[in-house]
């Protein structure tokens, strides 16, 4: 899987101060789930995100526990408050060590 | 395989020849092929996995070489519709029924048995297990009181072309697929569904009073469908130089969206140069090594995201379909033959499932799927992003995948036979806007 | 926070306090000599295998569980075509603000094997508690959302998903 990683998020385009808005995003990522042989798990270091991190204005504004349970290529959706302008990200951490981010920029209309 | 001429094996061949003998040419004439069609039969440049191959084990088995997942089965013994295969559709066979009762617990379990049928993809019976029946044939909650007897219902299941020769109902016993002892207990079972039927628990159970899907949202928001990011990813594809020095954007200026807009809105068509019916992945894998010496192989990822990339260029723009060359008009006419022929293990033609007219599949529930119609236009949301598969998938997957269930060995990705029914198929799109990628399950 | 952490501090007490035991593993520091079997995304950091009885009482203990669904909504189809990609939405309808917020919301599938989807830690800068994804069933379900609130409080509500196949055995 090439692009593993690549995230794109998605805003409103026009926005009001105070709005509360939803965003989207999604990132390119397995999200192994458990092999099983003989009905028996298997072992190993699976590779799916563990972590979601939203930030804005640089502050952290949301957190997210993720599993295998969520599908391959996770998409989220989540809302908040635009209160100034400024930068959205999300962060995905992997059991792998991978750290994937996506930014948006918050403007008003 | 030798090379052989198409001349002579083609499906209504015959038509072609008498046509060709009253244009005055000669049927000994070894360059004389049909309209449309290459020279020789056309040489597969598709992944290892997609190309249809058979190979012989040390043990002499033989085992097919499909996708990772998929069955290694091998079913040679029943037709396709390759333009080589001139095997006729097997006639109807009958047998005497076996004696002995038949069981019917172990009736029903074949009856929802996944990997025979089910019977229930087609047929709903009583039981709030049963999850989900299809309703492409007939309702037999209450089939025991009609009454029929034994034999009857023994001889349809075995093969139902004696009672209704257009069936689309395979002929289970004739081709194997259920062994005549399995038969006499589904007959023993079908006899049990009697009524006053239980009230209905849920409206979803019965097919007739199901919801319809409502899909997996906007197919072009990157968000929603991961196949726009794939195809975002062939742009650095696009600007990058092959082996032999050169990229596409040497000579298609521009960037892919301005240099491709509107081409893929006249795909499939017969493309002179290569004497065939292409679409898009089956030029580039010609197209692609000529030009940059970069081989794009049908079915690798590289073809389908190149592919979407190009198609995507067309998006919103109507599909066109060419007809005024003699090789089109051919090529389409024998697309639609290939779509409408019985093939495989379960004597199924494409029309049986996608098309409406006589009782057919369309718009009626194959197990839990409904059954796309093809009068819709299905070609120009390909290729499309299966949540299922989690993966790509372009027409001609979805055509090989089709294949494998019905019993039949699948042709080349790249086969002129795919391309031929997907420009019959095109048909059905013309004037309706592409609409790349799709997202599916 | 649960009792006190004397004794052994081991990397399963600091997720058991912090309650965060049973899901995937977390950026915590680690105690102890890091071990290659502890890796994140090893079977010993992905929780067990278990009931939803056994994951609702790991998680809440015998704490009182509310009905939630006049406030809680979830949109989740009744028939998903497959269970690889099943959409899921869940907003709390109370109004998210810093004297009373939804915490965090738990999505939780009844048949997985384990059942515990995701956890989604809000705050009031959210605006407005909505989080949507989408899951991975393993077969037809009971899909439940538990919020907690920031006074600790707990509301639940639930919806039924069926999931389907085709009908050609392929």
């Amino acid at each position: 899987m090439a692009d593993i990683g690549r995230v794109r998020i998605r805003i409103p385009s026009s926005i009001k101060p105070g709005d509360i808005v939803k965003a989207r995003v999604l990132v390119i990522h397995p999200m192994e789930i458990v092999e099983r042989k003989d009905g028996k798990p298997v072992d190993k270091n699976y590779h799916f995100i563990n972590r979601v991190i939203v930030t804005y204005l640089g502050k952290e504004i949301a957190q997210f526990e993720t599993s295998q349970s969520i599908s391959e290529n996770p998409f989220f959706s989540f809302s908040f408050k635009a209160t100034e302008p400024g930068q959205l990200k999300v962060t995905f951490l992997d059991t792998h060590g991978g750290k994937y981010e996506g930014t948006a920029d918050v403007k008003f209309a | 395989m030798a090379a052989r001429a198409w001349r002579g094996l083609v499906p209504g061949a015959s038509i072609i020849v008498a046509a060709l003998l009253a244009a005055g040419c000669a049927q000994g004439d070894t360059k004389m092929v049909a309209p449309g069609l290459p020279p020789s039969p056309w040489i597969s440049r598709a992944v290892p996995e997609a190309r249809g191959d058979v190979k012989t084990l040390p043990d002499g088995k033989r085992e097919a070489v499909r996708y990772r997942g998929w069955t290694k089965q091998d079913f040679g013994g029943f037709r396709t519709y390759a333009y080589d295969d001139p095997r006729p559709e097997p006639p109807p066979g009958k047998i005497a029924m076996p004696a002995g009762a038949g069981d019917p617990k172990k009736g029903r379990s074949l009856f929802l048995n996944r990997n025979l049928g089910p019977c229930t993809g087609c047929h709903l019976i009583q039981g709030n297990d049963v999850w989900p029946a299809g309703n492409v044939g007939p309702d037999l909650s209450t089939y025991g009181n009609r009454n029929l007897p034994d034999e009857y219902t023994f001889n349809l299941i075995y093969d139902p072309r004696h009672v209704f020769p257009n069936t689309l109902m395979p002929p289970w016993g004739t081709t194997g697929a259920l062994k005549p002892d399995d038969i006499v207990h589904i007959v023993a079972f079908l006899k049990t569904q009697k009524g006053p039927l239980p009230p209905e628990p849920n409206p979803e159970r019965n097919p007739v009073t199901r919801p319809k899907p409502v899909g997996f949202g906007d197919n072009l928001d990157p968000t929603n469908n991961p196949a726009v990011l794939r195809a975002e990813s062939a742009e650095a594809l696009w600007a990058r130089k092959g082996p032999a020095g050169k990229a596409c954007a040497d000579c298609h200026a521009g960037g892919p969206r301005a240099a491709m807009k509107g081409v893929a809105a006249r795909y499939p068509q017969y493309v002179a140069g290569y004497r065939r019916v292409m679409a898009i992945e089956d030029f580039l894998t010609v197209h692609s090594p000529e030009a940059t010496g970069l081989p794009l192989l049908a079915e690798g990822a590289d073809n389908l995201d190149l592919t979407m990339l190009v198609k995507m260029a067309s998006n919103g723009m109507p599909v066109t379909l060419d007809l005024a060359r003699p090789e089109t008009a051919a090529a389409l006419a024998r697309g639609k033959l290939s779509f409408y022929k019985r093939v495989g293990q379960r004597a199924h033609a494409c029309a049986d499932c996608h098309t409406t007219a006589g009782a057919k599949g369309a718009d009626k529930f194959l197990g839990g799927r409904l059954l796309a119609n093809v009068e819709a236009g299905l070609t120009r949301h390909f290729p499309t992003w299966r949540t299922s598969q989690a993966d790509v998938w372009d027409m001609r997957k979805r055509m090989q995948w089709c294949m494998t269930p019905l019993g039949m060995n699948m042709l080349a990705a790249d086969a002129v036979e795919y391309a031929e029914i997907e420009l019959y198929l095109t048909a059905f799109d013309v004037g309706k806007p592409m609409n790349v990628p799709g997202i599916r399950h | 926070m649960e009792g006190s952490m004397t004794g052994r501090m081991t990397r399963r007490s600091v997720l058991r306090a912090l309650g965060w035991l049973g899901l995937s593993g977390l950026a915590l520091p680690v105690l102890g000599t890091p071990r290659a079997a502890l890796a994140q995304g090893n079977l010993a950091n992905l929780g067990p295998e278990e009931s939803v009885d056994a994951t609702m009482k790991r998680l809440f203990g015998g704490r009182p569980i509310k009905d939630g669904s006049s406030v809680i909504k979830i949109e989740l189809p009744l028939i998903a075509e497959n269970g690889a990609v099943v959409p899921v939405s869940v907003e709390v309808t109370t109004p998210q603000t810093p004297q009373s917020h939804v915490k965090s919301i738990y999505i939780i599938s009844d048949k997985n094997r384990r059942p515990l989807n995701a956890k989604f830690n809000l705050t009031p800068a959210m605006g407005q508690a909505y989080v949507g994804t989408n899951l991975r069933l393993g077969e037809s379900t009971d899909v439940r959302a538990v919020a907690e609130m920031s006074d600790g409080s707990l509301l639940m509500a639930k919806r039924e998903v069926k999931v389907t196949v085709g009908g050609c055995g392929g």
